[in-house]
């Protein structure tokens, strides 16, 4: 017959093993054996306690779950959720390479703004007087930080990181971050 | 007069406000997840320390023990509006506290405390110092051989172990199988065995 299997021997540690397979234990020296490792491990880590913080740890543990509570209730509750800053962040920064490229870029006559729109693939959204309060109130955030600045504070961007941030904004948002675009470029070339 | 007539003249001295402590964890699980916070301080203080041995055993060191304790309570607050009661309140709290620790051990190597509870010098006393010593140097190995188990293994045993929970109950709080469980259970013995046998 052949030996216990590792649920078996678990089985036969907590006294559940079927008669037919006890009959082999009784009859195995293998099995035995392998039980008995598994018993004495058992046995050596049931013998083991927790330290036991101090009184005052307690005291203070309460305190700190209740503080915590308040910290996690007051950041979950101020932003909506797209403008948070790891989507602010590479948003701001692909704003401001964009800035850079149309100044440091030599004007071209002809159809630059229909290359735009070709590139950018999407419909100019109408003006949302709301939306545009978020674009101001981010413009403001990071219109004054340039690349330095950032880099400086710890503030670096991965590849990818700018296109990761479009895509988690909404469609209606994606519109209007192309509206703006496209309103920055022509003022530049104006 | 009768007691219905006083009950008839002032109802409202009949109403007896029974403390937070004394109501069972169902009533102060309704009470916290309808806002109220000091019912889930007095949650907090019956589990508080379960949760933390549980942690503790997880990275061996109170500093972790007690930031991951605060952190399932926290979780726990959180989530306190899913909870159904389709289980114990402790073994919700368990599930929270194991995920927890599941998530921070996989991006933190535990680190090994030795300082030990004072019970070893009244051990000492008793037994002389020298037993008392060998004897907290084998916990100690121990303890850092569970906290150097693989995650689920170490998930097992301690909840086998020394929480007393059933293989179907780990495997709820696990997302796992019952035969899983078993075979976790066992190679965390098996290893175990291991390391405290190539201990010097």
């Amino acid at each position: 017959m052949t030996h216990l299997t590792p649920d078996e021997l678990i089985d036969a540690m907590e006294g559940l093993l079927s008669e037919a397979r006890q009959s082999h234990l009784a009859a195995c020296e293998h099995c035995q054996r392998e039980l008995a490792v598994l018993s004495s491990a058992l046995t050596e880590a049931k013998q083991v306690s927790v330290p036991e913080p101090s009184p005052l740890f307690w005291l203070n543990f309460s305190q700190r779950v209740r503080v915590a509570i308040d910290q996690d209730a007051s950041t979950a509750t101020n932003w909506p959720a797209w403008l948070r800053w790891q989507v602010l962040l590479p948003l701001g920064a692909v704003a401001m390479i964009i800035l850079g490229l149309m100044i440091s870029v030599p004007k071209q006559e002809g159809n630059d703004d229909a290359s735009v729109s070709a590139a950018l693939q999407a419909p100019v959204a109408p003006e949302a007087p709301e939306a545009l309060d978020r674009w101001v109130m981010l413009a403001d955030l990071v219109g004054d930080i340039d690349l330095d600045t950032a880099s400086a504070a710890g503030v670096t961007l991965m590849p990818g990181d700018a296109e990761q941030a479009v895509l988690q904004l909404t469609a209606e948002e994606q519109q209007e971050l192309t509206r703006l675009l496209k309103a920055e470029l022509t003022r530049a070339k104006s | 007069m009768s007691n219905d007539s006083a009950l008839a003249i002032s109802p409202w001295a009949l109403t007896v406000v029974t403390p937070l402590s004394e109501l069972d964890d169902s009533a102060l699980v309704s009470a916290a997840a309808a806002g109220n916070r000091e019912a889930f301080d007095v949650l907090v203080e019956r589990h508080r320390r379960t949760v933390y041995q549980v942690c503790y055993r997880f990275v061996n060191n109170h500093e972790d023990a007690s930031d991951l304790a605060q952190d399932a309570f926290v979780r726990a607050w959180r989530g306190l509006k899913n909870f159904k009661g389709q289980s114990a309140l402790s073994t919700w709290l368990y599930r929270i506290a194991v995920n927890v620790c599941l998530n921070r051990v996989s991006a933190k190597t535990p680190v090994t405390e030795a300082i030990e509870s004072t019970d070893h010098f009244e051990d000492a006393r008793i037994e002389g110092a020298q037993h008392a010593m060998i004897r907290e140097e084998r916990a100690v190995a121990v303890r850092k051989a569970i906290a150097g188990l693989p995650k689920k293994q170490r998930a097992t045993l301690i909840l086998r172990t020394y929480h007393d929970m059933s293989h179907q109950q780990i495997a709820d709080v696990l997302s796992s199988s019952v035969g899983a469980v078993k075979a976790n259970f066992f190679h965390a013995l098996v290893n175990l065995k291991k390391i405290l046998g190539s201990e010097p």
